[in-house]
């Protein structure tokens, strides 16, 4: 993508950022790249195939890369919400960072997908996405493609286990985190697990068993599901860092599902935006309290 | 090939499955993942022959958790009136016969003895070895991200196996077998009615062929120089900059078939009990080496990924000859950041080459 | 079930007797419970208590804990909406309540298993009646064992 090569080398020639983090054709796919000089922005692509949230690059926990100093970060909409979340959470300041938009006609689920894009290979989040053209950017690049195709087997997935009694659900659930070996790729690729320290990683007192037994690995994914309720911007990162293949997004979903329901939430790109956890309407529903 | 040969039909190999379950073993084997949007495998303990998928893609985790457990309890404690009384956990090492296992993930095992054996026995390990009969299976040779080759494998290399297995490439199916092991030997021995007469199917020299060819070209990288160039360039700017994609989400250690580092966490189970149990661990995340002062001698990414590279290229060859990776590329496969381990040994021996050229006669 | 036949016909030894943990907030339903003891109100005896300074405080993994640790039931509960002591605790601890009720149920945890209300310090009525009736329906639903012993076999 020429505009982006152009826009991106002009940004560091200006002195404007130190680095540019964006994608890159690697041996093997496309990858997340640190371009530092005019010369590696030539490098720099974007296609259906740049899956991965490069939000996650400006997380505080990435020392490494801090000390690079000021960085471009390319950006899908549904990767600026997460930098929305960012900033709301007074985790990065606006002037820190160059933000470059990208119109996004939706991406793979997958980074070894191929082909046009379908409902067989998109991405869960791509269907009905309202943030293809991001606001909160500096630098707004590309035409906007078609809209992308809605992949439907998420949302199959819920509903069929909804369908399930309490006692199926939990067998399903046991079957599928029995895998889990709490590697905590989950934690560590998620853009918005920002915590210095994870309650998942405290010892005294232990909330959160850290053995990955299933006992252990239940009380870990419902942590994880809740600590990102009203934050998730449901980009799948980890889902796709899992080695277990555990259907992460099959809980963020559920709970995307409850936050829209009911306290009207979907992924912004609107850094203003009061966040659903942590602000209250005296008129919440109650209807699950005596 | 010197060692002792047989065949192996297609439906014998099920009738041997079945058998080997009848008898109470437990047979673990390559299947379908249950669950997954993407054709991917797992190994698993099997009750039928028919869900074995021997030609199916690389199983996605190693077979290190049949030795290994992600986590296994040690011992168990109890308080009594100013006392602590301790049960060892009992000993669970059932009688297992590994079926189709990758020859990449059978080459771990005997690399990991090492280790296992070196200033204490590890006893859970080694009796799970000692209950375990490994059957390889060669193999087709997967994509670009395998690299056997570097590491002194080939996708039919026997290291680690007991029996193995070359698919005879004909339409029927079934097995040229090569024995390894006594052990193999045994197992071979034990069942033998299913086994027949040695014959080498005219496919098998031409799949080995074939598979070999399609890894080979997938890097040139030589370990022995590339030790060398480590040993010297601790601090060598590359580190600097070589895992600036890498998140430290250690996915590379959980389905790496050589990482063995595990933690050991005492787990209360109310107020006066609890366990003693060893999980898996990883030099990727940052609390590996995080002290009780606050002080990580590992501070960034970048260090942490130095001390992967390290102990697989450097540190263990050097206190046991031996490299710890068998160029399964699963690390790369798994990598949510794009970090590729044979990218990087090919810089690495690049480096290693004009330090020598520059170092040598003008 | 008056007080005279509770005494003269213990249940059978090896009934099934919930194990049931409620943890509340210290200015409302720990009054209010307190009240109901006062007041000698019947109840049943499977509740044990664990008292904390306001529902904001009662993160939802303490829920999860109990279970980690064999309970049969949970019941959270506080001030009703408008009365938190300290404003706005129970408002913002209702709506953490709301999603991680959810994620419980779709991991399979059977919600019946769980009851949150508020409670005043006056309703100590209404308290017993939370006690009697959740008590109830865990002793249908049966031990949850299966929770606590997620952890044999490995």
């Amino acid at each position: 993508m020429q505009e982006l090569v152009d826009l991106t080398s002009k940004l560091l020639q200006n002195g404007d950022v130190n680095v540019v983090i964006g994608y890159e054709e690697g041996p093997r796919g496309v990858r997340p790249v640190v371009a530092a000089t005019p010369d590696d922005c030539r490098r720099l692509i974007f296609d259906h195939r740049a899956v991965h949230n490069l939000a996650t690059y400006l997380s505080p926990r990435r020392k490494h890369l801090r000390v690079r100093g000021r960085a471009a970060v390319v950006l899908k909409g549904c990767d600026a919400a997460a930098v929305a979340t960012l900033l709301r959470e007074r985790q990065l300041k606006r002037d820190d960072v160059v933000l470059i938009g990208v119109r996004c006609g939706g991406v793979y689920r997958t980074t070894t997908a191929e082909g046009a894009l379908s409902a067989d290979n998109v991405a869960d989040r791509c269907g009905g996405c309202a943030l293809r053209e991001p606001t909160l950017v500096d630098h707004l690049v590309g035409d906007l493609p078609p809209e992308p195709p809605t992949a439907g087997q998420r949302a199959a997935r819920i509903a069929a286990l909804e369908e399930l009694s309490p006692a199926e659900r939990f067998d399903y659930w046991r079957r599928s985190l029995a895998d889990c070996v709490r590697c905590n790729a989950c934690r560590a690729v998620c853009p918005l697990c920002v915590c210095e320290r994870c309650v998942a990683d405290k010892t005294d007192p232990q909330w959160i068993e850290s053995s990955p037994h299933l006992r252990g690995n239940f009380s870990w994914h419902m942590a994880r599901a809740l600590h990102l309720a009203g934050r998730c911007v449901d980009c799948g990162e980890c889902q796709r860092a899992c080695p277990a293949g555990i259907p992460l997004t099959v809980i963020n979903g559920k709970v995307g599902q409850v936050m829209g329901a009911r306290f009207g939430f979907r992924p912004t790109d609107d850094p203003d935006a009061p966040a659903p956890i942590g602000t209250f309407d005296p008129d919440d529903s109650q209807e699950f309290i005596r | 090939m010197s060692n002792e040969q047989k065949y192996l039909s297609e439906s014998e190999f099920d009738a041997l499955v079945r058998e080997l379950i009848a008898s109470g073993k437990r047979v673990v084997a390559p299947v379908a993942a249950e669950d997954d949007l993407e054709p991917q495998a797992d190994y698993r303990a099997v009750s039928d022959p028919a869900k074995i998928v021997l030609d199916g893609p690389l199983p996605r985790r190693s077979l290190k958790e049949f030795f290994l457990p992600a986590t296994e309890a040690l011992l168990r404690w109890r308080l009594k009136k100013g006392d602590v009384a301790l049960d060892e956990t009992e000993a669970d090492y059932p009688e297992t016969v590994v079926v189709g296992a990758s020859p990449c993930d059978a080459a771990a095992l005997p690399t990991v003895d090492r280790v296992m054996d070196w200033d204490y026995r590890d006893e859970p390990w080694f009796g799970r070895r000692e209950a375990t009969v490994v059957i390889s299976r060669a193999c087709p040779g997967r994509d670009s991200s395998c690299f056997c080759p570097v590491v002194g494998l080939a996708p039919d290399s026997t290291r680690g196996a007991d029996v193995m297995l070359y698919p005879s490439g004909e339409d029927a199916g079934g097995y040229l077998v090569e024995v390894i092991t006594e052990r193999g030997a045994a197992l071979v021995a034990a069942h033998s009615k299913h086994f027949q007469a040695p014959r080498e199917p005219a496919g098998v020299a031409r799949l080995r062929e074939e598979a070999r060819a399609r890894v080979d070209g997938n890097s040139s990288a030589r370990p022995d120089e590339i030790r060398r160039w480590l040993d010297k360039n601790f601090e060598h700017e590359l580190w600097d900059r070589l895992a600036e994609r890498c998140h430290g989400c250690g996915a590379c250690a959980a389905v790496c078939p050589t990482c063995h580092c595990f933690d050991i966490v005492d787990e209360p189970e109310g107020g006066d009990s609890g366990t003693r149990r060893r999980n898996w661990d990883t030099c990727q995340a940052a609390v590996f080496t995080l002290h009780g002062s606050g002080h990580n001698p590992r501070e960034t990414q970048n260090a942490r990924f130095r001390q992967r590279v390290l102990h697989k290229f450097a540190i263990y060859p050097e206190r046991f000859g031996e490299i710890l990776c068998t160029g399964c590329g699963r690390c790369v496969r798994a990598c949510p950041g794009g970090m590729d381990l044979p990218e990087i040994l090919e810089e690495l021996g690049r480096l290693a080459t004009s330090s020598q050229s520059a170092g040598g006669t003008p | 079930m008056s007080e005279a036949t509770a005494t003269r016909t213990p249940p059978a030894v090896d009934a099934f007797e919930p194990k049931i943990i409620a943890f509340v907030c210290n200015w409302c339903t720990y009054t209010g419970a307190d009240l109901a003891g006062t007041s000698r109100l019947q109840m049943a005896p499977n509740v044990r208590i664990i008292r904390l300074p306001c529902t904001g405080r009662i993160d939802p993994l303490f829920i999860v804990k109990a279970f980690e640790r064999g309970a049969d039931g949970v019941i959270v509960s506080g001030c009703h909406p408008g009365d938190c002591h300290y404003t706005a605790g129970n408002f913002h601890a209702r709506r953490r309540f709301a999603v991680a009720r959810e994620i419980m149920g779709f991991l399979g945890i059977d919600l019946d298993r769980v009851t949150f209300s508020w409670v005043s310090a006056s309703e100590g009525g209404k308290w017993s009646e939370v006690v009697n009736e959740t008590t109830a329906r865990v002793r249908k639903l049966g031990p949850f064992n299966t929770y606590r012993d997620l952890v044999a076999g490995s």
